[in-house]
Order: C-alpha cells, then structure tokens, then sequence
C-alpha cells in the first residue's frame, strides 16, 4: 500500500517530532562524544586539548578496561542463557496449558512492564544482606550473602535482576515460537518412538532455532546496553570493579572519575559494538522462518 | 486372522462433545479399509483413537488380540501418514526416514539397507539429501509413505493422504498406494471424504455419518444395497435420486398423481431411490414419469440431464438422469423415462432402514 500526501511538506513535519528528538538525545551526543574523544579535557571542563588517538591507546592499554571488557562477556551472556533457558522452560510448560493460557502469558508479562530501575531496586531490597528477605533466608540455609564484599554474588545478583526483567519478553518468542510447531511433527514423532524429551531435542528444538538465535543477540544487546539501571539500582559496578560492565564503565569513569576524553572514546568503542551486532540483528531478520 | 477389533468405540472429548458414540469393526489381516463420510463425521477422530493420538473414552480396541486402549502410539506397532505429511522440515528425506527406526535403537547397517530399499520402491533413491522443501507436493507424500513403510508395521493408518495433491496426482498415487499395499500386505485403515477415491481403494468400507456407522460392506455392496438414505446418497457419483414418497395397496406415490404400482407389505412414509444411471429413457406410452428438462451437462462420453418429474402442478421432485455418449435434448422440453423395478431402493423415512 502507498500512501500518498497532497503536499511534499506534510510528511515532513509529522516526521519532525521524531527527527528532533533523536538529533538532541542521539545525533548531537554522540557527535559530542567522537569529538570529545579526541581531546583532553580539565577536570571543571575549563580548558581541553587536541590529543589524537590517546584517549584510545590508553584505554587499550588499560588492564581494567580490558576487565570490564571479560566482565561485561561473562554478565551479558549470563544473562542471556539465564533468561532464555527459564524462559523455554516457562514456554514448554505454558505451551502445554491449553486453557488458561491467556492469564498466564499476562502474568508472565508484568515483570517486562516493570520499569528496569524499579526491578533493580526490587532485587536489591529482597537481596540485602542486613534486611533483604531473600539474604536473611540465604544466610539461615548457611551461604553467607552480602554482594557489597563478594564480587562473584554480586555477579549474581545483577545476573539475577537484569534476567528477570528479560524472561517475559524471551517467554513471549519462545511461546509464539513453539505453537508455529505444527502438532502433527509432534504425533508423527511420537509414533516414530521418540519420549518426550527427545522429541523436544530432536524436533522442537531445532525449529526453534531461528528464534533462539533471534532471542540471543537481543538479550546479548539488551545485557551490554541496557542493564544501567538495574546495575546503578543494586552493586553500582562494584565490589572493586566486579560489576562494572562497559556500559557501567562510561558512566563511572566520566561523572565519578571525570575523565571526560577517555569515557567518550570508550563510548565510541560502544558505538561500534552497537552498529555491528545491529547489523546481525538485522540481516538475521531478514531471513524469513520457514517450518514446512 | 482378525488383525485388528475396534469394539464399542467411542469418544468424548474434553470440551464434552460426544464425536463418536459407538462403533464396532473388525479388520482382517492384510484388509484395505475405508473409512468414508462428509467432513466433520469423526474420521480422523476415529483413526488418531487407532493410532493412540486421542484416548479411547469407552470401548476397546485390539491389535492382534492385545488391548491397545493404554498403549502409546509407539508401542502398537502402527504407522501413520498425515494429510500434510507432518514430514520434519529440518532432516533430510533420509533422516526422515530413519528417524524411527533410529528410535528403536536399530543399527546403523541396518538402517541404511531398510531406508535404501524402500526408497528404490518408491522411487525416491536420488532424493535421499534433499530436504522436505526441496520436494514437490508428490514426492513429499511418496516420502511420508517411505517412513509409514520402512518400520515394516502391522497396520498402516492414512488420514486424507491425497487432499493436498491435484486431480492427475492423485489419481496416480490412488494407484500406487492400492498396489503398495497389496505388495505389502500391510493391513490398512484409510481415511477420505472422497467417496470415489473410497470405491476405489477399499477392500471394504466403513460410511460414517455424525460418528456412526452407517454401513459396513464391500464397494459393490454399498452401491447395490445401501442400508440408508444417506450411504445410497453418498455412495455413487452423481449421487441417488431420492424421493419422499408414500407406500399403500396401490403402490408408492410419489406425489398426488404419481404412483408407480407395487405390492409390499410396508405401509406409510418411506424414502423412493434409484440412481441416475438406472433411469431409461423411453416413450409416452411406456414411462413411468415426465421429466422436465432443466440443464444438459455434456462430458463426451456421458450426459448428465438434471430435470424435474413433471405433475400437474407443477415443483415435482428433482432428478438426475446418465446417459451414456452424447445427447442433446432441448432445456424445458420433456423427457420420459421408466424406471426399473429392481433397481428400486426404499427406505423406511421414519427408521431410515432399508426395506
Ligand atoms: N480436540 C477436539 N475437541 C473437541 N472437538 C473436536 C476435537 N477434534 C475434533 N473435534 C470435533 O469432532 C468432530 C469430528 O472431527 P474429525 O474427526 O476431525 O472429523 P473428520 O476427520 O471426519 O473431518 C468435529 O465436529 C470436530 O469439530
Ligand atoms: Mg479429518
């Protein structure tokens, strides 16, 4: 269908809320950010010098970048196995449930409604160790909780929240996913003598494959981008740098660290990370799902 | 031997619709059974209670003797093909194949003899790489009968297996299956709503109507003695014409001036039959009726003239009526016909039993 507008100018000015916004909240900043780092700025943002590729060498050469660098791999796929394995879970056993199957999905909504900030915090009072129900639960089950001195439980904990916010959106592909599996594939594959388990290993699953890939590279972005919130909301980065993901790192080396030249060409590493795995997502979106 | 004894089948399913009330059949071994009837009569219903794809609600079904009613479907030794071939989109024509056998832990060795073999039956030993969507619509429902007959199993089950294919496909594949299972000897439990492709296969044929049984016989034996109203209908191509008639000392009347002579010991309302191509023309003095010409449909070979018995008032019933070869008579003239006596059906209208 095309639609078309009496003047050439209409189209234009619908369009310029959108243009407008993004040209402030994203052209103008990250302009901002591939100049800035280039240069050296003082700390109260005074005076600033031209430093070529500087700003880059020492980030490359820097042993903590390359720390958040693994921390970040370690956390977004974490995430990303975390939340897609129980959201499969949730999905089979929802796929089962024929009737009521409306209430549940919505159920299994809410948490992706709940705002990431929010989660954050929800995780962070459940979790704390003087307080938190969850850790008090923990430490009488005998495994001392307190993800302010261990870095590994921290990791956990903001594995734990980010995943959360995660798995209805992932439960939602999986559950579209597994009901475009024709049920005749499943009978013919039952009388052909395969249990349950295998049939979902050896049919389901394969057919889900084109999803599952889908699934993986958003929640890999989702994991690298967008888990600011929930990771200021619960360890802000820390014990020492044990939650500090790249996204994290931006944040705390510019406002906390100041130093303003080395977190705009850190961004500018994120900027390129962003366009390739768009890329991904794109061409994969692309190729159309085919079952039969 | 009997191979295979449904016995008081039925089913009722979750949502409470009763789609089967009772059926009882028994299959001999090698038997090529049809079952036949219009879509939504419970066919499907009734072969995926065969296969253990639904559970039986009431009554017993027996392969070789054994109770079958708990049995899962791989554990009674059938096989199945789909009306869309339920083929795995992801394997290959040989995967496809194998796949169950594989299940059933059977060696590697052995695997490749059984799927090459069946293959070269079925002509399908160059396709054995490709990919299900790699195949035409025939070749993919040659691979689905590949994998029913690689397992070698006691019964084979098809649910429309031809519905996806066109008209020429499908005639050919009729032929094939019918000689693949006389070749094999497998016995056979067929699904179609086509009533030709039905007459054609079967050995016998099981005429559902809304989960009921009909009748159970032989093609010939359908088409010449229909138990009722409806197999008489849906049994023969055009279908029997059918009249409401009356049965007394005079004979049936067909309507208020129209009685053809009979002496029979039934009396009142009962269901007149005689199939279009048992009508004969014939001239005023001899005929039965009048029939009022109202479409001519040539096909070369035959004429179908479809008409309505002409009464003084006019609205008589329609009615179909074969010739064979060419014949080209006037839209609206009058064509005379008799019709003889044996080949006469009547049903009972109340009890829809033959009489
Ligand atoms: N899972 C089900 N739940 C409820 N009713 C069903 C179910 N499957 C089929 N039916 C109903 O049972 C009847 C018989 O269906 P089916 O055996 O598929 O008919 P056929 O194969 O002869 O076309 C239909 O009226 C259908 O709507
Ligand atoms: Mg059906």
């Amino acid at each position: 269908m095309t639609v078309t507008f009496p003047q050439k100018g209409l189209p234009w000015l619908l369009l310029l809320p959108q243009l407008l916004v993004t040209a402030i909240f994203f052209l103008w900043p990250a302009e901002q950010a591939l100049e800035q780092a280039f240069y050296q700025e003082d700390a109260f943002g005074l005076s600033r010098e031209f430093i070529g590729l500087e700003n880059f060498a020492d980030l490359f050469t820097d042993p903590l970048y390359y720390q958040s660098m693994l921390t970040t791999l370690v956390f977004s796929f974490s995430v990303a196995i975390v939340g897609m394995s129980l959201a499969l879970l949730l999905a089979v056993m929802a796929d089962r449930i024929i009737r009521g199957k409306l209430a549940y999905q919505t159920l299994l909504i809410w948490p992706y409604a709940v705002a990431p900030a929010l989660a954050g915090v929800l995780w962070w009072i459940l979790f704390d160790p003087s307080m938190g129900p969850i850790a008090l639960w923990l430490k009488s089950a005998g495994i001392n909780w307190n993800h302010y001195l261990d870095g590994n439980q921290a990791m956990i904990l903001v594995v734990i929240a980010s995943t959360w916010k995660q798995i209805s959106y992932n439960f939602l592909f999986f559950l579209a996913g597994l009901q475009a599996v024709p049920r005749s594939l499943i009978e013919a594959a039952a009388i052909d003598g395969a249990s349950p388990f295998k049939r979902f290993w050896t049919i389901v699953f394969p057919l889900l494959s084109p999803t599952t890939f889908f699934l993986l590279v958003v929640n890999l972005v989702y994991a690298f981008f967008e888990t600011f919130g929930v990771i200021d909301a619960t360890t802000k980065g820390g014990p020492g740098q044990s939650t500090t993901t790249l996204v994290y790192k931006v944040f705390d080396d510019g406002f906390v660290g100041l130093d303003l030249g080395g977190s705009a060409a850190q961004s500018v590493v994120l900027m390129a990370i962003v366009g390739l795995m768009t890329v991904i997502q794109f061409r994969f979106i692309e190729r159309k799902v085919q079952y039969s | 031997m009997t191979d295979v004894i449904l016995e008081k089948v039925g089913k009722t399913y979750p949502n409470g619709y009763h789609a089967i009330p009772s059926v009882d059949l028994s299959i001999e071994e090698g038997e090529f059974i049809v079952l036949v009837g219009p879509s939504g009569c419970g066919k499907s219903t009734l072969l995926r209670m065969v296969a253990g794809l639904e559970s039986i609600s009431t009554g017993e079904l027996r392969i070789r003797g054994e109770r079958m009613n708990e049995k899962e479907p791989a554990e009674r030794d059938i096989a199945m093909v789909f009306q869309n071939y339920a083929l795995y989109p992801h394997m290959s024509v040989y995967d496809n194949m194998a796949y169950g056998l594989k299940n059933r832990g059977m060696a590697k060795k052995m695997i490749e003899e059984k799927v090459s073999d069946v293959a070269a039956m079925l002509g399908l030993t160059e396709l054995l790489q490709r990919k299900p969507r790699q195949l035409s619509g025939g070749q993919r429902q040659r691979v689905a009968m590949g994998r029913a007959m690689v397992r070698d199993p006691k019964v084979f089950l098809f649910d429309e297996p031809l519905s996806n294919l066109d008209a020429k496909l499908r005639v050919q594949m009729r032929v094939e299956i019918r000689q693949l299972q006389r070749k094999l000897g497998t016995t056979t439990l067929y699904v179609t709503h086509d009533q030709v492709e039905a007459m054609t296969l079967a050995d016998r044929l099981v005429v559902l109507n809304k989960g009921k049984a009909e009748q159970i016989g032989t093609p010939m034996d359908l088409y010449n003695k229909p138990a009722t109203p409806f197999v008489a209908a849906f049994i023969g191509s055009p279908s029997m014409n059918l009249v409401d008639a009356n049965l007394t000392e005079q004979g049936i009347h067909l309507s208020e001036t129209l009685t053809l002579p009979l002496s029979h010991q039934h009396r009142g309302d009962i269901v007149w039959g005689i199939r279009p191509e048992h009508l004969e023309v014939s001239d005023e003095r001899n005929a039965d009726f009048a029939l009022r010409i109202q479409a001519v449909e040539s096909l070369g070979a035959e004429t179908l003239i479809h008409g309505k018995i002409e009464t003084e008032f006019g609205n008589g019933e329609p009615m179909v009526v074969r010739l064979s070869g060419p014949h080209l008579p006037e839209v609206n003239s009058l064509m005379w016909l008799t019709a003889p006596m044996s080949h006469w059906h009547l049903f009972d209208a109340k009890t829809q039993q033959r009489l």
